[in-house]
């Protein structure tokens, strides 16, 4: 009993004491290597409490649901990093304390969601687009999203388990825009979806990489840095950039408004973007860096692969995630519940 | 008799405060969401109103509803009827080494849950362990679909939900008091009857409460039936977890949530008052 | 005849069913691939990631600590009221009881913010604690159930006759009730320290950013595909129960 005490006395008064001089980081998990994380503590002094969450919208609903101040780094997507900044949520930065910010890729910076990239700093990126096990189905044959339509793929897909990026298959198909908000172009890509529902066998978004490589599913939606991780273990599987448009996403670093240490999230911010570390991480990560200057070091293997660095032709028919109003989105996820609700084999 | 009452308080005020302070309360503030409004700029906010509970009457609700129930009641059911046997053959036990078997029920799961999951998918899968062996054995050569379907989602959740089954009844079966099963054999009485009239009516409180342990979780859970079902279908526990996650509508999902609670509550008390008038005519 | 054999066979495959995928997670935390879920040859590569990975370990010591703590306070809370539920007839019992049914019905992401909610209006930084308490909270219910589904079969009787012998209640407590729910606290202890283990979403709303525990990290892992890493730390953590709850069982068989 007494030994019990102590340890939950040794627990709580490093918990008091810990406040000095530390850094709340919280980001997606498996992006930022332990390694990286303990090189910065070495090199400034300062204590990382490094938490990880699963998806944007957990994010979004604990820091809406506590009060401000807990983090000071964090790491959404760009479509909310549009509703945060929108919604006051994000800290203004201050350009001046950033130093390296040079070494970010000009092609990422100042998109829509995030003008002049007041409020955030790309750290990731990547692309939805079209994985095949080459044994099964020929690369040369699947050029856009129309093509899964096909009926000799029925039951074989795998896509991805979020509604915007199944509905931006099918908005792309009918040639919108992928943060469409007209219901009668939402409408008709459901409706487009409906029919695509008897070629689908799972969707995925977690451990997408050991079903690419299993060969549980031959074809479907996924990302290029999944896919690139997945041919080291199968060269078979193949990425393919859809003609008719595909979805970008970047994962950037933002401040929450009342961070409690800021001071120290800019050191970590100088940190990261440091052409050295930037490498190491991309090295350890294997997504696409948004660090321009740490992609030009990485090896010829990677750097020239079109899986994970895509060529500034190819880029251009991407699309960069926007936030849509809540109305929409609703209707987004009411026809997404009908369509799952509409048929399941067995 | 001061001491008496004084513990009476003691125990009574400890669990009054903590139902207050952690069920009543925020289960509170949750009501209160459900009856207020949402915009895309704030997430609730008042006027009061009914229109989230109006918005229920959905029928693509009724439907997740529907298929939620079957699959948490299936999962019961088969909880029940694999777990009865088992709880009873150990409740029974005079061997030495029986309280280790009743721990060697719970070890397994203080692994992680999502692990053991994926343990299941290398199991099921079509390259997996028992599609590799049937097929190495030549009984099939085709491989059986056991995963990304029903089959996966049901037994996924009767593997992590079974021991909530029978450790309560375990516990309840224990009290059986052999000599009323002893008496009734020698009234004359074979098996069938001496477990519908004798057993089954006095293990029936842990039968119940290992359902409820069973069946509530089982109808809110989600992430078990996503990875084995390959997220086909859509259930409870999905839906209201969309509404505040995604469509951010938290006075909708307050709402789904509360629903749920009334819809569960009166089926349990119709079954809980028509059980009550079997048990005292039973008795007679 | 037929019941000498079908009882350990039936035994024996219900213990099966719960041991194979322990068994499979086992063995590929030995597997010499990173992604796949098939077998791809013997390799100790996980165990060595597994041992420079500081802050797994921590994560485990953490969620250790909590679920104990929580298990055995849920215990003692959960017990009493179980109790007091089947002896004392008092005003708004049935208000208990819908208290009790609300958090087992709960689904976990209500209850996780509206307990971050109620945090915040009570301005209670998040960290152990408040894990501890949202632990306790939902361990309650599976605590009072299973020791209601044991105290519900006593002789009522046994009290009046300890009472008319002059025994206090809380005599009555310590010498007779304790002894005989004991299985029952023995099982909800059980079950508490299950849930608390494996809880997920609850814990991720009110977790704070100095106080990590295992299923957090662990779920927040499976956007990548879990490492073969984990199935190493699980079995890890699985041996070394079991050796330890086999030990006690054969060291307390010894003493009496």
């Amino acid at each position: 009993m007494k030994k019990w005490l102590a340890l939950c006395f040794y627990f709580f008064s490093t918990l008091i004491f810990a406040n000095s001089n530390t850094l709340n980081v919280y980001t997606w998990a498996g992006v930022i290597p332990d390694a990286i994380i303990q090189q910065f503590e070495k090199e400034t002094g300062i204590k990382v409490n490094f938490s990880t969450y699963d998806s944007n919208e957990t994010l979004y609903a604990k820091l809406r649901a506590s009060k401000e101040g807990r983090y000071d780094i964090i790491e959404p997507s760009s479509y909310y990093i549009d509703r945060m900044r929108k919604q006051h949520m994000l800290e203004e930065l201050d350009k001046t304390k950033l130093i390296d910010i040079a070494n970010l890729n000009p092609e990422l910076l100042n998109k829509s969601y995030d003008p002049l990239n007041h409020y955030s700093l790309p750290f990731i990126w990547g692309i939805t687009g079209i994985f095949v096990n080459k044994p099964f189905y020929s690369p040369t044959t699947i050029k856009t999203w129309s093509a899964l339509w096909d009926k000799q793929y029925a039951n074989q897909l795998m896509l991805l388990n979020d509604s915007r990026e199944v509905f931006a298959i099918a908005l792309k198909k009918l040639g919108y825009s992928t943060n469409e908000t007209n219901p009668q172009h939402i409408k008709q890509a459901y409706q487009q979806l409906k029919l695509l529902m008897p070629n689908i066998k799972i969707f995925n978004s977690d451990a997408v990489i050991s079903i690419l490589i299993d060969a549980d599913a031959t074809l479907g939606m996924a990302w290029n840095g999944d896919v690139f991780k997945a041919q080291r273990e199968d060269k078979n599987l193949t990425f393919i950039y859809p003609q008719d448009g595909f979805v970008i996403w970047v994962d950037s670093f933002a401040i929450p408004k009342h961070a409690p240490h800021p001071e120290n999230a800019y050191r970590f911010l100088n940190f990261i973007m440091r052409t050295d570390i930037a490498k190491q991480i991309a090295l350890d990560n294997n997504y696409p860096t948004a660090n321009l200057a740490a992609q030009k070091l990485l090896p010829n293997a990677i750097k020239n692969n079109p899986t994970i660095y895509p060529s500034h032709a190819l880029l251009k028919k991407g699309e960069y995630q926007m936030d849509l109003p809540d109305d929409v989105l609703t209707l987004y996820e009411n026809y997404w519940e009908e369509l799952k609700m509409g048929g399941m084999s067995s | 008799m001061k001491s008496d009452r004084s513990f009476k308080y003691f125990s009574l005020s400890i669990t009054w405060f903590w139902l207050v302070i952690f069920s009543l309360l925020p289960y509170g503030l949750v009501i209160t969401a459900s009856l207020l409004h949402h915009d895309s700029s704030h997430l609730m906010q008042l006027p009061f109103t009914l229109m989230n509970y109006a918005g229920l009457t959905n029928k693509l609700y009724l439907t997740i509803f529907e298929k939620s129930f079957y699959i948490a009641g299936s999962c019961t059911l088969i909880c029940l009827v694999v777990g009865y046997p088992f709880a009873y053959l150990i409740a029974r036990m005079q061997h030495r080494f029986k309280n280790l078997l009743i721990l060697l029920i719970i070890i397994p799961f203080w692994t992680s849950s999502l692990i053991r999951s994926y343990s299941m998918i290398a199991i099921l899968k079509s390259k997996g362990l028992i599609n590799t062996a049937l097929m190495w054995l030549g009984i099939i050569h085709q491989p059986l679909p056991m995963l990304f379907n029903n089959f996966a989602v049901i037994s996924g959740l009767i593997y992590n939900l079974l021991p909530f089954m029978v450790l309560p009844l375990l516990t309840n079966i224990e009290r059986l008091d052999h000599r009323l099963i002893d008496a009734a054999r020698d009234l004359g009485a074979n098996r069938i009857t001496t477990f519908r009239k004798i057993i089954l009516p006095l293990t029936m409180p842990g039968i119940i409460s290992g359902c409820i342990l069973v069946f509530l979780p089982a109808m809110t859970i989600f992430y078990i039936p996503d990875l084995l079902g390959g997220a086909k279908s859509i259930l409870l526990g999905n839906l209201i977890q969309t509404q505040f996650l995604v469509t951010q509508n938290w006075p909708l999902g307050s709402a789904m949530s509360i629903l749920l609670a009334i819809i569960l509550a009166v089926l349990i008390a119709l079954y809980w008052y028509s059980t009550r008038g079997k048990k005292e005519k039973d008795l007679l | 005849m037929i019941a000498r054999l079908s009882t350990p066979t039936y035994l024996t495959t219900i213990y099966l069913f719960f041991y194979i995928p322990i068994i499979v997670l086992i063995i590929y935390s030995f597997n010499n691939a990173q992604f796949s879920l098939v077998w791809h040859g013997f390799s100790l590569h996980w165990y060595q990631e597994l041992f420079k990975d500081r802050d797994l370990w921590v994560a485990v010591w953490h969620s250790l600590l909590l679920g104990i703590i929580s298990a055995t306070l849920s215990t003692t809370v959960g017990g009493l009221a179980a109790v007091s539920l089947y002896r004392y007839k008092f005003f708004g019992r049935n208000l208990l009881y819908a208290l009790i049914f609300i958090l087992i019905l709960s689904p976990e992401i209500v209850m996780g913010i509206s307990l971050l909610m109620l945090f915040n209006i009570m301005k209670v930084n998040l960290g152990f604690w408040t894990l501890l308490f949202a632990h306790i909270t939902f361990c309650i219910p599976f605590v009072i159930v299973t020791v209601y589904s044991r105290i519900i079969s006593f002789d009522k009787h046994i009290f009046e006759a300890a009472k008319d012998l002059g025994a206090k209640d809380w005599m009555i407590m310590r010498s007779i009730i304790l002894p005989l729910l004991w299985p029952g606290l023995m099982a909800g202890w059980l079950l508490s320290f299950t849930l608390s283990l494996d809880d997920i979403i609850t814990s991720y709303f009110v977790a704070g950013p100095d106080f990590e525990i295992l299923p957090l990290k662990i779920y927040s892992m499976v956007r990548l595909g879990v490492k073969p890493e984990i199935n190493a730390l699980c079995s890890i953590t699985f041996m070394f129960t079991l050796l330890l709850v086999v030990l006690s069982q054969l060291l307390l068989r010894k003493k009496s």
